[in-house]
C-alpha cells in the first residue's frame, strides 16, 4: 500500500540532513511501528509524508496506492488517503469542530468525484461515529480543539480519522501527553478502525502505547535512517533496555 | 486565609529595611566647592567659550556652531502628555566648572578631595577597585571603570589603562574630540543626527562632557563601564554626549547613574547617547535615573530631557537598554533602536515610576530595518500621588524587514485616584511575514496582595514596596547585579508617601 | 498646512455646499459653522490623519466612483424591517416603508415640522465629542446635511429600522445626519447597509438614556470605488446597552470614527469592526477610530477590530479609552488584530489608554502576521484545499467581532456576506 523508497530530506532553511536513507513498505491491514529516540528524524518522515513545509526530499520516492505522494498538496494526499494524526493537534477558534469535519469530508468526497454529502446524512454519519468512540455531543458543537484537553484533542484526531476513513493512518507520538485511562480510550478507538484495507504506521517513543495497539512490524529509527527492524518483541528489547546499546550497535553517537 | 494570595517573588527584606532606614532623597545635599561659569544664556558667544574650554579643534566648534544656528529656528516639541512650564533658556548657566579642575588632572590622585569625597557620598568611590558597593572585591570579582561627570566636566576615569591593554578607549569626551578625532569626526551625530529634535540640537551646541567608549573588533570589553552624573551647581543645565561605539563583534555592558541636590528651582538635564553597533557586537545600556524629582508640591527637581538611540549598523548586531526612572521632575526620553542589520537585535526594558506631581513620557522606538530583525519590549510604569505616567513607544516593520518579529507588554500600575497612566503606542507594520503582538494592562495594586503581606505584619508602605517590586521584576532581572539591587530599593524609596 | 491654507480649503469646501435655509435645524447649523471655521479642515500632517489623508474628503469635488451592478439579493433582505431609502442621498418614498410604527416616531430632517424632539438636540452630541479631538468633517456636516432620519424610541417597536442606502450615480456626494433617541428602558435595532453614494459623509447621533438598549448592524456596501467618512457619537446612560457592529467590505477610502460618551453607572458600550479589503482591483484603505470616554462608575467598553487586507490594502485603527477622575471599577477591553495575506499589504495601529482613576482594569492588545501556517497545513492534511481553508481560518479569525452581534439571524447575514467576499476574493 505505502512504499517508501531511499528517501533522503533536508531542512528547507539550512543544510542539514534529516532522514538519509529510509526504506519502508506496508501491505495493505499492517500496523508498522516506528520507534526511536529524539531527534531521530521519526516525526519528520510524518511530515514530509503528509507535505507540510520547510522539508526538501533530495532523494527517493513514497507511493500510496500508486500515487507519488510527493508530487501532491497535502489536500491531495489526503483525498488519496493519507491522514495524519498530529502530536500536536491545532485550535481553530471561530470554526465549530462540526463544519470543520464536515468541510473535510466533503471536500475529499468531491476530490474523489463523489458526491458530497448533505448536512442530514454528513449528521447521521458523525453521531453514529462519536458514539462508537465514545465522544459526547458537546465536544462537537465546541470550536475544533479550542479549550480541549490533551486527550480530548487526541480523540478528535480519532473521530476525523473515523469519519474521513482514511487507507493510510499516521500517528505521530499519539501517546505523548496522556495519562493511561486516556491512552486507552485513543487505542480503542485505532482498534475498532483497524480492518484489512486500512494500514497504519504508529510513531511513538515509547513501547507502553504498543500494549495497547499492537503492531505487526517494529522499526527502530535512529539518525534518519531505519537499524533494524523485526517484530512486536524488537519493541520489548527497547523497553527493556533502552535506545543505548543500539545505538552503540550501529555506531551512533547517543544524543542528548 | 481562605485563597492563596500569591505575592510575586523578588524583593527581600533587605529592601524594605533600606526603605525604613532612608530619607525620602538620600542624595538631595549639596557639594560647596567654588565653582567658574559662564555667563548666563546662551549665545554664539557661549558656545565659542564652551569649545575654547575644552581646546577644540576648528571642525569641532564649526559642528557646534551649525547646531546652535539651527536650534535657534526650532521650537520644544509638544506632542509629549507633559505640563511643561515655559523654559527660559537664558536664564540657565550652560558651563560650570570646579575651580579645581581648571588645569586638568593627569591622574586620580590629583583631582581635588573635595570632588574624590563627593563621589565616596554617592556611593561610587572613584579608586580603581571593584563593585559600586566600594566594597574590596576578592581576586576575579567582576570590575567597573567609572567616568565621573561633574556639572560640565569629566572629573576622572578609572580604570584607563587596564583597559587601554585590551584596546579599549574609554575616557571622557572632551579628550576623546582631543585624542581621538578621527572616531569622533566618524560617529558623532551619525545616530542622532543635529537636526533630530529640540533637545538634541541643542545638546549637539552645548555639550560640554561626556563619556566616550570605543571597543574594537573582538574584544570583550573586560569590566563593565559607567558613566556618573552629578549636577551641583544651581540654575545649571547640564548638557552631556555620550558615545559608544562597538566595533564587529565587540561586547560592553555599560552603566549610568545621576542624581542632583534638592533645590527649589528646577534645572534642565539635555543628554545625547549614541550607541554604534556594528556586526556580531553587542552593546547592553542600563540606567538608574535618579535625579531629584522636585518636592511634594512639584517644586524644583531635573527637567530630563534626553535622546538616546542605538544603531545596530551591522547583521546580528544586539542591543539591550534598560532603564530605571524614579527621578526628575519632568521626563522626556525614549531610547531607541535602529535595526538596520540582518539578524539583529533590539530590547527595551523600562520601569518608569510617578510619585507626588512628577511627570514621566518615556518609552522606546524599534525601527526595523533589516530582515529577520527581533524586537522586544517590556514597560512597567507606576503611577502614584498625582503623577502622570506616561508610555509611548513605536514599532515599525518596514516593508523589507521579512521575517521580523515584535513583542511588547506594556503594564500600568495606579496607586490613588489622582494619579494618571497612560499608553500610547504607535504600530506599523508593512509586510505580512513578521509578526507584531502588543499587550498593555492598567490596573491598581492589588487589595488582596496588600491584605495578604498585612496579616503578614508589613505596613501598608511596606507592603506597597512589595507588591511593585513583584510587578517590576522582569526588568529588574535584566539589571546587572548591583544595580537591581539599587534598583530595588529606589522603587520603594520613590514610592513613599503614596498611600495612606 | 498653514491656518491660511486651512481656512481657504475650509471656505472653497463650503462654496461647494447648499447648507439648508431655516427649519428647526437653522441655529445648530449656525453654531456649528463658527466652529468649524475656527478650527478649519484637517490636513496631512494632522496627528490625528497621520495615517488616513483626509484630502478626498475635504475636496470641494468628489472623485468619480461608479456603482456596482447588484448580484445578489440585498443583505438583510429577508429579514421583516422597516425600511428607508437614500438613493445618492436623497429619500425614496416609494421604496420606503411607511414611517408609522408602534413604540417609534420617525420623522425625517429634510421635512421635519419646526416643533420637534431634536431641535435642542441635533449636533449637540457632535458638538460635545469635538473634545478633546477635532472632528472638523463632522461639525461639516453637521453644517450641511441635506437629509436623515429623527428616531425617536419610546417602547420597544416589532421590528429594525433598516436605513438602506444605494448609490446610482458616479458624483453622488451626499451628506446625511440621524438623529436618534432611545428614551429610558426603550430599545431599538438599526440597520444600515449600502454605499451611500460616491463620496459620503455620514453622521449619527445617538443618545441611549437610562436602560435604554440601542443595536446597530452596518454593512457598508461591495462597491470598490466610493469614498465614506462616517460618525457616530453616542452619549450613554446609566445600565444602557449600545452595541454596534461594522462590516466593510471594499469602497477605496473608508473612515469610521466612533465617538462614545458612557455618563451613567453600569453603562455597557460594544464597538465592533471587520473590515475586508482587495486592493488588487483598486486601492482599499480602512480607518476605524474610536474614541471612548468612561465617566461614570462601573462602565464597561469593548473595541474588537478585525482587518483582512489583501493585494496591498492599509488598515489603520486608532483606538483609545479615556478614563475620567472617578470613573471608578471602570472595565476597558480593545483588541485590534490584522490578517495580511499577502506582502505588500500594512496595519498601522495606534491603542491609546488614557487613565486618570485608579481602581480600573483596562487593556488592550493587537497583533498583526500572516495566516497561521500550522492551521493552514492541519487544515489541508484533512483534505480541505489552500483556498477552502484559507477561508475557514479568515472566519474563525473574524469570529470574536462577529460574536458582539446578539441576533443570530443577523449574525447569519453578515456571515454569508463575508463567506461571499471570500468566495469572490480567491487568489
Amino acid at each position: 500500500m505505502l512504499e517508501i523508497k531511499n528517501m533522503h530530506v533536508k531542512l528547507e532553511e539550512e543544510d542539514k540532513a534529516i532522514l538519509k536513507g529510509v526504506d519502508l513498505t506496508i501491505g495493505s491491514g499492517e500496523v508498522h511501528a516506528i520507534m526511536g529516540p529524539n531527534g531521530s528524524g521519526k516525526s519528520t518522515l510524518s511530515y514530509v509524508l503528509s507535505g507540510r513545509d520547510g522539508y526538501e526530499v533530495t532523494e527517493g520516492s513514497a507511493v500510496l496506492d500508486g500515487h507519488d505522494l510527493l508530487d501532491m498538496e497535502p489536500e491531495e494526499r489526503a483525498a488519496a488517503g493519507l491522514f495524519l494524526a498530529f502530536q500536536y493537534p491545532v485550535e481553530i477558534p471561530g470554526v465549530g469542530n462540526m463544519t470543520f469535519l464536515r468541510t473535510a469530508l466533503n471536500a475529499q468526497r468531491k476530490a474523489r468525484g463523489q458526491e458530497e454529502l448533505s448536512a442530514g446524512d454528513f449528521l447521521k454519519v458523525v453521531r453514529a461515529k462519536a458514539k462508537a468512540l465514545k465522544i459526547d455531543a458537546d465536544m462537537l458543537k465546541r470550536p475544533v480543539n479550542v479549550g480541549f484537553s490533551g486527550g480530548e484533542k487526541k480523540r478528535n484526531e480519532i473521530l476525523q480519522m473515523a469519519i474521513l476513513e482514511p487507507r493510510m493512518c499516521i500517528l505521530d507520538e499519539t501517546d505523548s501527553g496522556l495519562d493511561v485511562d486516556a491512552m486507552r480510550l485513543v487505542s480503542d478507538g485505532v482498534n475498532a478502525l483497524r480492518d484489512a484495507n486500512r494500514s497504519f504506521l504508529v510513531i511513538t517513543h515509547y513501547q507502553r502505547l504498543l500494549d495497547h495497539i499492537k503492531p505487526d512490524v517494529v522499526h527502530i529509527m535512529a539518525d534518519g535512517r531505519i537499524l533494524e527492524s523485526g517484530g512486536p518483541e524488537l519493541a520489548l528489547v527497547v523497553e527493556k533496555n533502552g535506545y543505548a546499546d543500539l545505538l552503540k550497535k550501529h555506531g551512533i553517537a547517543e544524543v542528548a | 486565609m481562605e485563597q492563596q494570595i500569591e505575592v510575586r517573588e523578588g524583593v527581600d527584606r533587605e529592601t524594605i529595611e533600606t526603605v525604613q532606614n532612608m530619607g525620602s532623597y538620600k542624595y538631595g545635599w549639596e557639594t560647596e566647592i567654588e565653582m567658574d561659569y559662564a555667563p548666563k544664556g546662551l549665545s554664539e558667544d557661549i558656545v565659542r567659550l564652551i569649545s575654547a574650554k575644552n581646546d577644540e579643534p576648528e571642525w569641532m566648534l564649526d559642528w557646534r556652531l551649525k547646531a546652535y544656528r539651527r536650534w535657534i529656528t526650532m521650537t520644544p516639541p509638544t506632542w509629549a502628555l507633559l505640563d511643561i512650564p515655559k523654559i527660559d533658556f537664558q536664564d540657565i548657566y550652560y558651563y560650570a566648572r570646579p575651580k579645581s579642575m581648571e588645569t586638568r588632572p593627569t591622574s586620580l590622585d590629583e583631582v581635588d578631595p573635595k570632588l574624590l569625597a563627593t563621589y565616596e557620598k554617592l556611593g561610587i568611590p572613584l579608586k580603581e577597585q571593584a563593585l559600586l558597593a566600594g566594597v574590596t572585591a576578592p581576586e576575579g570579582e567582576r570590575q567597573v571603570a567609572v567616568d565621573a561627570v561633574f556639572d560640565s566636566v569629566s572629573v576622572g576615569t578609572t580604570f584607563r589603562e587596564k583597559l587601554a591593554e585590551a584596546g579599549v578607549i574609554f575616557c571622557s569626551i572632551s579628550e576623546a574630540i582631543r585624542e581621538h578625532p578621527e572616531l569622533v569626526k566618524k560617529y558623532l551625530g551619525s545616530v542622532v543626527p543635529q537636526s533630530d529634535n529640540f533637545y538634541a540640537t541643542l545638546n549637539s551646541a552645548v555639550f560640554s562632557d561626556g563619556s566616550f567608549v570605543y571597543i574594537p573588533p573582538g574584544v570583550k570589553c573586560p569590566m563593565e563601564l559607567s558613566t556618573y552624573f552629578r549636577i551641583n551647581a544651581e540654575n545649571t543645565g547640564q548638557f552631556e554626549r555620550t558615545l559608544i561605539i562597538a566595533d564587529k563583534g565587540a561586547y560592553v555592558s555599560y552603566l549610568e547613574g545621576c542624581t542632583a541636590p534638592k533645590r527649589d528651582t528646577a534645572q534642565l538635564h539635555a543628554a545625547v547617547v549614541e550607541i554604534v553597533i556594528e556586526e556580531d557586537s553587542e552593546v547592553k545600556y542600563s540606567t538608574v535615573q535618579n535625579w531629584f524629582p522636585g518636592d511634594e508640591d512639584g517644586k524644583g527637581g531635573i527637567y530630563n530631557f534626553v535622546t538616546k538611540r542605538a544603531d545596530c549598523r551591522g547583521d546580528r548586531a544586539k542591543v539591550m537598554w534598560t532603564q530605571v526612572e524614579t527621578g526628575s521632575a519632568i521626563t522626556w526620553k525614549y531610547p531607541s533602536c535602529l535595526l538596520r542589520g540582518n539578524d539583529s537585535q533590539g530590547e527595551f526594558y523600562s520601569i518608569a515610576i510617578a510619585n507626588n506631581m512628577q511627570q514621566a513620557d518615556t518609552g522606546t522606538k524599534m525601527v526595523h530595518l533589516g530582515k529577520n530583525t527581533r524586537s522586544r519590549i517590556v514597560s512597567k510604569g507606576i503611577s502614584a500621588g498625582r503623577a502622570q505616567n506616561t508610555y509611548r513607544g513605536l514599532v515599525s516593520i518596514h516593508p523589507k524587514a521579512t521575517d521580523s518579529r515584535n513583542y511588547t507588554q506594556c503594564d500600568s500600575l495606579l496607586i490613588g485616584d489622582k494619579c494618571g497612566a497612560h499608553t500610547v503606542p504607535y504600530i506599523e507594520v508593512k509586510n505580512n511575514s513578521s509578526r507584531v503582538e502588543h499587550e498593555a494592562t492598567t490596573s491598581k495594586v492589588d487589595d488582596d496582595q496588600l491584605f495578604y503581606c498585612r496579616t503578614r505584619g508589613m505596613d501598608e508602605e511596606e507592603a506597597v514596596a512589595l507588591v511593585v517590586n513583584g510587578f517590576c521584576r522582569e526588568v529588574l532581572q535584566a539589571l546587572p547585579m548591583e544595580f537591581a539591587m539599587e534598583a530595588q530599593s529606589l522603587v520603594a524609596i520613590s514610592l513613599e508617601g503614596s498611600v495612606g | 498646512m498653514t491656518i491660511v491654507e486651512k481656512a481657504s480649503a475650509l471656505d472653497a469646501r463650503l462654496g461647494t455646499l447648499l447648507v439648508p435655509a431655516g427649519g428647526f435645524a437653522a441655529r445648530a447649523r449656525r453654531d456649528a459653522l463658527e466652529r468649524l471655521t475656527a478650527m478649519g479642515l484637517p490636513g496631512r500632517r494632522d496627528e490625528y490623519w497621520r495615517w488616513t489623508n483626509p484630502t478626498d474628503f475635504a475636496a470641494t469635488e468628489p472623485k468619480p466612483a461608479k456603482a456596482l451592478a447588484e448580484d445578489e439579493a440585498p443583505i438583510f433582505g429577508t429579514l421583516d424591517r422597516l425600511k428607508i431609502v437614500f438613493v445618492d442621498g436623497v429619500f425614496d418614498a416609494a421604496a420606503s416603508d411607511d414611517l408609522a410604527l408602534e413604540g417609534i416616531e420617525i420623522a425625517r430632517l429634510a421635512d421635519a415640522p419646526d416643533v420637534n424632539w431634536a431641535s435642542g438636540f441635533y449636533g449637540t452630541l457632535e458638538a460635545a465629542g469635538q473634545v478633546p479631538v477635532k472632528r472638523p468633517f463632522a461639525t461639516l456636516n453637521t453644517v450641511a446635511a441635506t437629509d436623515g432620519v429623527l428616531i425617536r424610541v419610546t417602547g420597544k417597536p416589532s421590528k429594525p429600522v433598516n436605513v438602506i442606502y444605494i448609490h446610482k450615480s458616479d458624483r453622488s456626494d451626499p451628506i446625511l445626519h440621524h438623529c436618534i433617541r432611545l428614551e429610558p428602558g426603550a430599545e431599538l435595532t438599526l440597520l444600515e447597509n449600502g454605499p451611500a453614494g460616491a463620496r459620503f459623509n455620514g453622521v449619527m447621533e445617538v443618545d441611549v438614556a437610562d436602560g435604554a438598549r440601542f443595536h446597530h448592524v452596518r454593512a457598508q456596501g461591495r462597491d470598490h470605488d466610493p469614498r465614506a467618512i462616517t460618525h457616530i457619537f453616542a452619549r450613554i446612560g446609566a445600565e444602557a446597552l449600545f452595541k454596534s457592529f461594522t462590516l466593510t467590505v471594499n469602497g477605496v477610502l473608508t473612515r469610521n470614527e466612533c465617538v462614545l460618551s458612557l455618563i451613567g453607572d453600569d453603562a455597557v458600550a460594544h464597538v465592533a469592526g471587520a473590515a475586508l479589503g482587495d486592493g488588487a482591483k483598486d486601492a482599499f484603505h480602512h480607518d476605524d477610530t474610536v474614541f471612548i470616554t468612561h465617566d461614570a462608575l462601573r462602565g464597561e467598553s469593548r473595541q474588537v477590530f478585525k482587518k483582512v487586507l489583501k493585494h496591498g490594502a492599509q488598515g489603520i485603527f486608532q483606538g483609545k479609552i479615556l478614563v475620567k477622575p472617578g470613573a471608578q471599577k471602570t472595565d476597558g477591553y480593545q483588541i485590534s488584530q490584522s490578517l495580511l495575506m499577502d506582502d505588500d499589504c500594512q496595519f498601522l495601529g495606534k491603542p491609546e489608554l488614557e487613565i486618570y482613576a485608579d481602581d480600573v482594569k483596562c487593556s488592550h492588545g493587537s497583533t498583526t502576521g500572516a495566516i497561521d501556517e500550522t492551521a493552514l497545513f492541519y487544515l489541508r492534511s484533512r483534505g480541505v484545499p489552500v483556498e477552502e481553508a484559507r477561508a475557514l481560518l479568515v472566519l474563525s479569525f473574524l469570529a470574536d467581532a462577529i460574536e458582539e452581534i446578539e441576533d443570530e439571524g443577523l449574525k447569519d447575514e453578515i456571515v454569508s456576506r463575508l463567506e461571499s467576499w471570500l468566495a469572490r476574493h480567491r487568489d
